[in-house]
């Protein structure tokens, strides 16, 4: 997904207050920085992910807390 | 510093003893030392279970200008923290709601579980770096508030210094021990407030007391009267007053709501109604209990929170729906029959000139009992 239209979908999602949409277009946001190797951008967008899945209670705040982790910029959390 | 009225004259004897001076009704400033000295440092309710029904749940509450926060935990137990994010001192929640992952802070999502402990503080050390080495996240939880559950009432010792609820109340505890069994709330219709402007301790003196019901529930007369009524108290602890004659409401069919289990004799035809020190009044009766929970608002305002229980799960038993809102209309109708009284007590309580009132020596034991207990909770607030 290019970057204006993830924009876009991310603007609705927070619009919407849908959560599950937000963790995954931020995991995708971080994924597009990962890619281009700005880790700094990737654990910002990991830090929305994690902290809308942590509230949502989604499976996916583990993997997302061990990717910040894993990167020193977060404790590991039990689940 | 303002004098205060002397209370010598609340803790003497019940035939020469006076009521609490006027202040304590009508003063903001002893509004203010009774939060700390008889609120606070005691067991005050503050909601009730069926609010926080499941897993989850979390109500917000403020008990006397604290933001609280009721959870239900994962494992099926009630507590109780501050609404206060432990970061900038933000109101975490503001509706009943269910968490399903964290409480997530509106301001700067700092998350914290439903157990109350802090689970994530992003971008604290920098956008994306979500720990500091000089924040420790194991003691930043949510503020916990002492709080103990009875019969679905939720009670908080705000203070943290007051004996275990079950030491404190341990009387109570075993008087009604036959009643310690599952209680299941009749329903929408078997929960109402009532908006009083009175102090609220107006509202515990007139509850405890059976000497008013003649001429303020003549309904009661016909099959339940004055000298079927009896004294209880419990200095320092609770009052109120038994019933020699309940009588169990039927419906058009003669059906009734069904007992309690395993009751004794005492309870075919008695029925008990205590207030609990210092604002939750209970009543118990064979087939239906009830809980008051006393919101002291200000000085002179009171929300009276009132909610019915029964034996059996009002989901369950459909065929008693009829019966459980005519008795929750029944129960209003007399509650309400109260308020003039409590309001017109507070209006009094304005003439300066009263010097707290005097006791019956034989009908007003159970409230003189609740001045006293209040006298003594001021008396050892100042002598801290």
């Amino acid at each position: 997904m290019d970057r204006n239209t993830l924009d876009h979908q991310l603007l609705e999602a927070h619009a919407m207050n849908d959560g599950l949409a937000l963790v995954h277009l931020y995991t995708q946001a971080a994924d597009q920085r990962e890619a281009e190797g700005d880790i700094d951008a990737a654990c910002f967008f990991l830090t929305y992910a994690f902290v809308f899945a942590l509230e949502a209670g989604a499976p996916e705040a583990k993997v997302l807390n061990t990717r910040l982790a894993a990167r020193g910029r977060a404790h590991v959390l039990t689940f | 510093m303002t004098a205060h009225a002397p209370l010598g004259a609340v803790m003497a004897t019940q035939t020469i003893a006076r009521g609490l001076p006027n202040e304590h009704y009508v003063d903001p400033g002893t509004f203010a030392e009774e939060k700390r000295s008889v609120l606070f440092a005691n067991w005050s309710g503050i909601g009730f279970g069926k609010d926080v029904p499941e897993t989850g749940d979390v109500r917000p509450v403020e008990f006397l200008g604290i933001p609280l926060l009721i959870v239900r935990g994962r494992d099926g137990s009630i507590g109780v923290f501050q609404n206060t994010c432990r970061h900038r001192g933000m109101i975490l929640i503001t509706k009943p709601t269910r968490i399903r992952g964290a409480i997530r802070c509106p301001y700067h999502s700092w998350c914290y579980g439903i157990d109350g402990a802090l689970r994530a503080t992003p971008h604290i050390g920098g956008p994306g770096r979500n720990c500091h080495p000089d924040v420790n996240a194991a003691e930043l939880g949510l503020i916990p508030i002492r709080s103990h559950v009875w019969r679905d009432v939720i009670f908080v010792n705000v203070d943290g210094r007051a004996p275990a609820f079950e030491e404190m109340h341990a009387e109570l505890l075993e008087r009604w021990r036959e009643f310690d069994q599952v209680l299941h709330h009749g329903g929408p219709t078997s929960s109402f407030k009532l908006d009083a402007k009175t102090n609220w301790k107006l509202a515990v003196e007139n509850y405890c007391e059976s000497y008013h019901l003649p001429w303020v529930h003549p309904g009661l007369n016909s099959y339940s009267r004055l000298q079927d009524h009896y004294n209880i108290e419990a200095p320092g602890h609770f009052s109120g007053q038994g019933t020699l004659v309940y009588r169990q409401l039927r419906d058009a069919d003669g059906a009734v709501m069904p007992d309690f289990a395993g009751l004794s004799e005492k309870w075919s035809e008695g029925a008990e109604y205590v207030a609990l020190y210092p604002n939750v009044l209970l009543g118990v009766q064979r087939d239906q209990a009830f809980a008051i929970v006393l919101e002291p608002v200000d000085c002179e305002q009171t929300i009276e929170h009132i909610e019915l229980y029964y034996s059996v799960d009002t989901a369950m038993t459909p065929e008693l729906d009829n019966l459980r809102t005519e008795n929750a209309r029944l129960w209003k109708t007399v509650f309400a029959e109260d308020i003039f009284a409590i309001e017109g007590m507070q209006k009094g309580r304005h003439g300066e000139l009263f010097d707290g009132g005097c006791f019956s020596p034989v009908m007003d034991g159970p409230t003189r009992n609740f001045h006293c207990w209040v006298a003594t909770q001021i008396e050892k607030g100042r002598a801290a």
